[in-house]
């Protein structure tokens, strides 16, 4: 008797599990570092919370996204992207609306979230250096443009974002808040004396190879990339001056079929311990204001929050209006 | 079924039928959507050719044209210089050692495009292997640039493309009776003037086919440039890509395309005439 209850209990422990298999749904970001920890704070807990498997995809492409919409074809649920590309693809119908009574809006950094997205993490472009190669400890984004005091290759995100224009117009002496709009004339000028010694990083990985084997021993980094490194041994360190804030921001495409599980994924990636979870594992900002106090004093510390003289939040309003004209110009000065 | 009707004698109903799955798979998959991709470029923001004409009146673009077939050009040029030598040696070496150095050539084609672009970062870089040892024997005092720049994307280019330059010449030069450079040599020709006057033009065809081949597979090459070259190095690939990818610009993306198609398949056909008319004048 007691064996048929437990083949009984058995069968169906087993068949609810395949009724569970069926609910998956597909988690796109980055690659790397970043969206392996990301697996594990915001994908693993939410299938021992729901049951519902996550498949991870990446990385993140715009084009790839856009077109999925435009075929009604959606086979990613939940989406990373650059903040400033949110708000576009917003505008453009391209994002469903979050539905703020599964996602409990009022412990987010209102600074990230909106009708159509939610904070992921929230970062900081910072100097990165080789302490084995450089002599001098670079201060500043104006140490960039100083071949002399720091010389060798510096490196610099390839693709047209937030980040680098800000970048060349603090180095030359522009004011923190005179920032926008961008005078791109000025900046493509300052990036201009620096041009031929730019390496371009296309993505984090390669940032980090940059870095740690000297090939480029000075850069703008995303800070969490620094710090990886060093978790790996790289003897290189992070200049805080002037750091610049960007966030990324989770999306759902307009058509996922998973939409429903995707509310309650995005519920709980920015939950309060799931986002410290994530922050202690790559020191990228929580978008959650309770994080912080789920965090011992030296998690906190390794974060751009506390980092916050003389940093500077990139004005992504401004980039998700102007996204497309500078992107042409960037790309054109670029290939020149 | 139409394919069963076919006389006796007729080969192509039944063969056509063979082929008939393939072809309906490519169809659906590749020429559909290539032909819609196609389409946008006159259809999106809106009707017209305004696409077209954006795309030959930007400097930017009409210059990423032209480092294209620079590349193409330059790398073609280069296997060709590298190839002739290499297949005449495949084609006077005993047997055995030619199968060796065979495989060898084969081998790098069968292993992963990514990992042999990678190898060539590794190698290439200024903190890597060539430029340290260089250094290391004092022959240079700063590393050479070989990598992110028009030199890593031929270096990388040109390993790629010469197997398919070495078999075809190969071939071409096998087909030739040793007699004749014998005969050549017994007229009185040098080693030199036997190369240009006998050898050069019986290879003609399988150089023609190589080169032409080369040029058409690089015009297209995405990888590669894109990790050996630099920001100022981009190809038309890497331009439909990021025109698709980043800018979300279909229209524009779509229009390089069709350019990159209707250059290829041109190049394609003159392919077709002038190695067929080759072929034929050799038998």
């Amino acid at each position: 008797m007691l064996k048929r209850i437990l083949l009984a209990a058995a069968l169906t422990a087993s068949l609810s599990m395949t009724a569970r298999a069926a609910d998956q749904m597909v988690f796109t970001a980055w690659g790397g570092t970043t969206q392996e920890a990301q697996k594990k704070a915001f994908a693993d807990t939410f299938t021992a919370q729901s049951g519902v498997e996550v498949l991870q995809d990446g990385p993140t492409d715009y084009g790839k996204l856009k077109a999925m919409v435009e075929s009604g074809n959606v086979t990613w649920d939940v989406v990373d992207v650059e903040m400033d590309f949110a708000i576009a693809a917003a505008k453009a119908g391209l994002l469903e609306p979050i539905d703020f009574a599964v996602v409990d809006k009022s412990k987010i950094d209102p600074r990230f979230v909106a009708d159509h997205f939610v904070g992921s993490f929230y970062y900081s472009f910072v100097i990165g250096y080789n302490k084995d190669v450089l002599k001098e400890t670079p201060q500043n984004w104006a140490d960039l443009f100083d071949m002399e005091k720091f010389p060798g290759k510096r490196t610099f995100y390839k693709w047209s974002a937030p980040g680098a224009l800000e970048i060349a117009l603090l180095a030359d002496g522009v004011a923190p808040d005179k920032l926008y709009p961008l005078d791109l004339d000025r900046a493509f000028k300052k990036l201009d004396t620096i041009k031929k010694d730019i390496l371009w990083w296309g993505s984090g990985a390669e940032s980090q190879q940059f870095l740690a084997s000297g090939e480029a021993p000075i850069g703008m980094f995303w800070n969490g990339r620094i710090f990886a490194i060093q978790q790996e041994g790289g003897n290189v360190d992070t200049a805080w001056g002037q750091n610049l804030t960007a966030a990324d921001v989770l999306v759902i495409p307009k058509g996922s079929k998973k939409k429903d599980i995707a509310m309650k994924f995005l519920a709980n990636a920015t939950s309060a311990d799931v986002q410290a979870e994530l922050s202690k594992l790559t020191t990228l900002s929580p978008i959650n204001v309770e994080s912080k106090g789920k965090m011992d004093a030296a998690a906190v510390a390794a974060l751009p929050d506390s980092h916050t003289e003389g940093q500077i939040n990139l004005n992504m309003e401004y980039w998700a209006e102007h996204r497309d004209e500078i992107a042409k110009r960037w790309y054109d000065w670029q290939s020149q | 079924m139409t394919t069963m009707s076919v006389r006796p004698g007729s080969r192509q109903g039944p063969a056509f039928a063979f082929v008939a799955p393939a072809l309906l798979l490519l169809v659906i998959f590749f020429l559909l959507p290539v032909a819609a991709l196609l389409l946008r470029s006159v259809t999106e923001p809106e009707l017209g050719l305004q696409n077209y004409r954006e795309l030959f009146a930007t400097s930017t673009y009409t210059r990423v044209f032209l480092n294209t077939f620079l590349v193409a050009g330059i790398t073609t040029l280069v296997t060709l210089l590298i190839g002739y030598p290499v297949a005449w040696l495949l084609a006077v070496l005993p047997q055995r050692t030619a199968m060796l150095i065979f495989g060898i050539i084969l081998l790098s084609m069968w292993t992963n495009l990514l990992a042999r672009t990678y190898a060539w970062m590794v190698l290439l870089q200024r903190t890597g292997v060539i430029n340290k040892t260089l250094m290391q024997w004092g022959l240079i005092s700063e590393p050479l640039p070989l990598v992110n720049n028009l030199t890593g994307i031929i270096i990388g280019m040109v390993y790629i493309m010469l197997p398919f330059i070495i078999l075809p010449l190969h071939a071409s030069m096998r087909a030739i009776d040793p007699a004749i450079l014998q005969a050549a040599a017994l007229c009185g020709a040098g080693r030199w003037q036997s190369f240009i006057r006998v050898l050069l033009p019986l290879s003609a065809s399988g150089a023609t086919a190589g080169a032409l081949m080369v040029f058409v597979m690089s015009l297209g090459y995405f990888v590669t440039p894109a990790l050996l070259g630099g920001a100022s190095n981009m190809m038309l690939a890497g331009m439909i890509a990021q025109l698709i990818q980043s800018l979300l610009d279909w229209g524009l993306g779509g229009a390089a395309a069709l350019v990159l198609l209707a250059v290829t398949l041109a190049l394609y056909g003159l392919q077709i005439r002038l190695v067929g008319n080759a072929f034929t004048e050799g038998r």
